[in-house]
């Protein structure tokens, strides 16, 4: 899902880095502050297992493999902008060290997977969990990694239409083949990695999971 | 003895004079005739992958020379084992670019020496050994990645846990 460096023109990743970093600087200074530190070992846990389910890829039909974000959950346990900053440090980490993504484009990713995505997530949750608690879990990590992906989208399609040699491939093409596989393969095993992972919290009594 | 009538004489010498035309204009035609040659360690050719081994197969894919980098020298897909190649007519950093329909890929540079400095395996020495992660690293990489978090999360935990002054 990640959008490498060289895919999207200055047009596009100046503005995604103009409108990230002062979300960035609030997030940081609202959610990890010094009220934040006994939250740290929790947050930096659930960052670190979102960072190794990302580098895990699911093989989907039609030949190609996916991979989950994992950060819906920060989202449910505490709010989209810590799901925000900690997204954001996976991505800076893969961009520079591993070469997945890019720092160029890391203002759109981030808008995207960390905040847009984990954003509709939460707000899903929210309304379903008066309802149905499970449901609402899943249902929003559900809804949020395709509206992450479904974000992914519009922006090289943007790109294509606004100078096609930077993203060769129309929107048209684009769109099935990063939303087919997320509907039918990785917004399950999203939902299912969520309420896992959630049910697992709450036996461990690490916190007050809901 | 028999005779041979006039009239067929004169169809024999047609005939001739037909195919001697012919051959007279054949030079130009020949002229279009495709020929070929093959020479070994003269293209560059790259292959894409994502980190887990899959092979980005059937991707489009572009390269630009140094000459010129608005306009691709060689453009096409990746073949189905996610391999591309192209031959350099000069020397210099040409660019490579490679996107699948999901908007996975690559934007790499390859450095290529001047010709008869060693052969194309040689000057480009450092790109034949993979760009990406080795198979040791993908295992790597998620330990290394929480090994990271766990340092920028524990100073951050270790300055907060600090008495102010």
């Amino acid at each position: 899902m990640h959008i490498p460096d060289g895919f999207l023109s200055p047009t596009v990743t100046v503005p995604a880095w103009g409108a990230a970093a002062p979300l960035w600087y609030w997030a940081v200074r609202r959610n990890f502050g010094a009220s934040a530190t006994e939250s740290l070992p929790v947050v930096g846990a659930l960052t670190a297992i979102a960072f190794v389910v990302q580098s895990i890829m699911i093989p989907v039909p039609g030949g190609t493999s996916a991979h989950l974000t994992g950060v819906a959950i920060l989202a449910f346990l505490y709010n989209p902008g810590v799901a925000f900053v900690c997204e954001s440090l996976v991505l800076l980490l893969q961009a520079l060290f591993f070469g997945a993504g890019g720092f160029t484009v890391l203002g759109v990713n981030a808008l995207a997977m960390g905040l847009v995505g984990p954003g509709v997530a939460w707000l899903v949750f929210r309304a379903l969990r008066p309802l149905w608690p499970r449901v609402a879990a899943f249902a929003g990590a559900y809804a949020g990694i395709q509206v992450a992906t479904l974000s992914v989208a519009l922006v090289l399609g943007l790109q294509n239409r606004l100078a096609s040699d930077y993203m060769p491939v129309p929107f048209a093409v684009m769109l099935p083949a990063m939303m087919v596989p997320s509907l039918t393969v990785v917004g399950i095993v999203e939902g299912l990695y969520t309420v896992a992972t959630l049910s697992l919290l709450r036996r461990a009594r690490l916190l007050d999971a809901p | 003895m028999a005779t041979v009538p006039a009239c067929e004489c004169r169809g024999k010498a047609r005939a001739v004079l037909a195919a001697l035309g012919i051959l007279a204009v054949a030079p130009p035609v020949l002229a279009h005739e495709v020929l070929h040659e093959v020479q070994r360690g003269r293209a560059v050719a790259v292959h894409a992958w994502i980190h887990d081994g899959e092979d980005l197969a059937n991707a489009q894919a572009e390269v630009f020379s140094p000459a010129d980098g608005s306009i691709p020298y060689w453009s096409g897909r990746t073949d189905r084992s996610g391999w591309l190649a192209f031959v350099p007519d000069v020397p210099g950093r040409w660019r490579v670019r490679i996107v699948d329909s999901t908007g996975h890929g690559l934007d790499t540079a390859i450095e290529v020496a001047a010709p008869g400095t060693g052969g194309v395996a040689s000057e480009t020495a450092p790109e034949t050994a993979p760009s990406g992660l080795t198979a040791a690293a993908v295992l790597l990489r998620p330990l290394v990645g929480v090994v990271l978090i766990a340092v920028v999360f524990g100073l951050l935990y270790l300055r907060r846990r600090r008495p102010g002054p």
